[in-house]
């Protein structure tokens, strides 16, 4: 087995002061794609905000090692300098950022290094190709005027482009049609490979449909609960969340 | 050149200086005048004095103009001319007393006249100023652009625009404001009238990029007449003091104005913007939007104001004020107002001053972009709904590396 990427021991984190997490063991190896499930409340988008380093997510306790370093002692921005990437559920507007500048700048920000224009512009087009995204969204202001749909393909763009070591996709399925979400899977599975691990954050199955997940893990109130095989997601499917004493079905009818 | 100027515009300067002679002094105890305070900007209080001139300001290059003026401290100097279409004047002003009193005497303070104080300072004593004509049906496709610099010499610097438009004729003015940083206090004062005849169209462009020890009172007035269509673009960068008066008079019907500014103040500057709109006839539209940042310890103040006086109805008009407060120590103070006396208008006003939003600057910092970074690309987004509004690409680009500049 890989050596893990990512590697959390007891980790706590309060939300203004209200604890959410609590206590969190979870180990993931490089190359593997695993699922963090779990019903509403039970803490997975936090654990989300909290490993990206958003100041508002207090780390109250416990370690993260990412690719041999301390994660929780770097900065945001030094975390996606190292190779940490989050694709958000809610990807926020910022109005006159163009998404070309924007994209640029962060790109250049990880590389460390300036990219050519012309090298840039032939990266955003073979990637946008790959994620059947609008290429005239370039010009647009980030996340502005877009659908839900583009701005989940935004988000894995991004992805794409900065080509992290590890991602976490939040509730990327969450307002996705079919269609938008075979596209957004087939980009996910295009990048797995040996040098990109994935932690798939997500309430129902249907998106393991197109991605299989190595590992299935169940949380529920702050911490992991269960462990399993992609069997364990077939399992939420047919019981739902009950076990875990919540009433939430797994699966999306109809879907 | 006041030893040549005609009678009636020496008779003009003779009523200004003597209307500072009876009008009171302002003290700041004035309702317009209780946010900066008049002797902060060279209106009253002690006569600011010159000291030794430092070296005089490099024209920018910048992009193709089809004219170019310079002026040194206010004084006069002869434009710089490219390819200008028939008919088109560029002139000094002083100059176009003389050569085209037809088409100034009746214009001349005929938007900022000098019947107070502020007005009668600039009347008495600009030498130097911008004459621009373009006549009936013909397009100045080229923008012609005045800088007026200051040395640091003269404690007062004075100019003057009149820019006028005649019918469906088109132009693209710029009035830029530059020095380096000086030692003594330098109180400027600068008035433009804008006129806009039925079916013409203007932008007017005011550049102000003084140095440390300028302070700085600006008036520019537009007259729309019927049809016509004005934008008075306003940037506000440099000066210890500034305080900028721009208002819009919607003079005929269907005609269109738009007030744009944005400012950015830092360290210990302080810049208010007065923008008034006035509908005097039906069916006009007018638009003021102006957006500011702010950080280190400045304050800066906005009032904004529509005026719909009786016999206006149709009009549509709006006005928005917003600033991005950087640090604690800055202020804004934004003053949205309406004088509204027809029934059928439609009018709406906003004002607001917030910080850098937590999530927008997680959200890009999330991709590796570093805070000091991610912090220049959300001001600069911030302002980019007024920047876009500046149609001249390299102006675009130099106002946006200005700012850039302000927040490295």
């Amino acid at each position: 087995m890989a050596d893990p990427i990512l590697t959390i021991e007891g980790l706590e984190v309060a939300v203004d002061g209200k604890p959410i997490l609590t206590g969190v063991d979870l180990a993931i190896p490089q190359g593997e794609v695993h699922a963090l499930m779990g019903p509403n409340g039970s803490g997975k988008s936090t654990l989300a905000y909290a490993l990206a380093g958003h100041p508002r997510y207090d780390i109250t306790g416990g370690s993260v090692t990412f690719n041999g370093a301390d994660l929780l002692d770097m900065e945001a921005d030094e975390r996606a300098q190292a190779g940490f990437f989050l694709a958000m559920q809610y990807p926020v507007e910022v109005p006159g950022v163009s998404v070309l500048n924007f994209l640029r700048t962060a790109l250049n920000a990880v590389r460390g290094e300036e990219i050519s224009p012309r090298a840039f512009m032939k990266l955003f087009q073979e990637k946008s190709k790959l994620l059947e995204f609008d290429a005239s969204f370039s010009d647009r202001y980030l996340n502005e005027g877009f659908s839900g749909g583009e701005k989940k393909r935004h988000e894995i763009l991004q992805m794409a482009m900065l080509e992290p070591k590890f991602a976490v996709l939040d509730e990327t399925d969450s307002g996705l049609d079919v269609d938008a979400l075979k596209v957004v899977s087939n980009g996910v599975n295009s990048l797995r490979g040996p040098d990109l691990g994935a932690l798939i954050i997500t309430h129902y199955t249907r998106i393991l449909k197109y991605i299989t997940p190595d590992v299935v893990h169940v949380m529920y109130d702050g911490r992991v609960v269960r462990t399993g095989g992609p069997e364990l997601a077939d399992e939420l499917e047919a019981n739902g969340y009950a076990e875990y004493g919540s009433a939430e079905p797994a699966a999306v009818s109809g879907a | 050149m006041a030893d040549a100027a005609p009678a009636w515009a020496a008779e003009a300067r003779a009523t200004a200086t003597a209307n500072l002679e009876t009008l009171p002094e302002l003290t700041g105890q004035e309702e317009a005048w209780r946010f900066t305070p008049p002797a902060s900007l060279g209106l009253g209080g002690a006569e600011p004095s010159g000291g030794a001139a430092t070296a005089a300001v490099a024209a920018a290059e910048g992009g193709t103009r089809s004219a170019r003026l310079a002026l040194v401290d206010g004084a006069p100097a002869a434009p710089e001319l490219g390819e200008l279409p028939a008919g088109v004047i560029v002139a000094e002003l002083g100059q176009a007393l003389i050569d085209h009193e037809d088409l100034v005497r009746s214009r001349l303070y005929s938007l900022i006249g000098f019947a107070d104080r502020p007005g009668a300072l600039n009347a008495a004593h600009w030498e130097g100023g911008t004459f621009v004509y373009v006549p009936k049906g013909v397009e100045l496709a080229i923008p012609t652009e005045t800088l007026l610099t200051a040395t640091g010499a003269t404690g007062r610097v004075n100019a003057r625009t009149l820019i006028i438009v005649e019918e469906g004729a088109k132009a693209t003015v710029i009035d830029r404001f530059v020095s380096p940083d000086l030692a003594g206090p330098v109180a400027v004062s600068t008035a433009a009238e804008l006129i806009v005849m039925p079916g013409g169209e203007l932008e007017h462009l005011s550049l102000v990029q003084w140095g440390h020890g300028v302070r700085h009172h600006a008036r520019i007035t537009a007259s729309a007449h019927k049809d016509a269509k004005v934008r008075s673009v306003v940037v506000t960068l440099g000066g210890d003091v500034v305080r900028v008066e721009a208002t819009m008079v919607a003079s005929g019907p269907g005609s269109d104005s738009r007030a744009l500014g944005l400012y950015f103040a830092d360290g210990d500057q302080h810049f208010e913007h007065r923008i008034v709109s006035r509908h005097e006839a039906p069916q006009a539209y007018s638009n003021l939007l102006y957006k500011g940042a702010l950080k280190d310890t400045a304050h800066t103040v906005f009032f904004g104001n529509l005026v719909v006086p009786p016999g206006a109805p149709g009009t549509d008009a709006y006005q928005t004020n917003r600033n991005l407060v950087l640090n604690e120590g800055a202020r804004a103070d934004t003053i949205p107002f309406l004088e509204i006396e027809t029934a059928e208008v439609k009018c709406s006003h906003a004002g607001a001053v917030g910080r850098v939003d937590d999530d927008h600057l997680f959200y890009l910092r999330s991709r590796g972009v570093p805070e000091d970074v991610a912090k220049r690309l959300i001001v600069v987004g911030f302002l980019q709904e007024v920047l876009e509004h500046v149609k001249l690409e390299e102006l675009r680009h130099e106002l946006e590396a200005a700012v850039a500049e302000k927040l490295a």
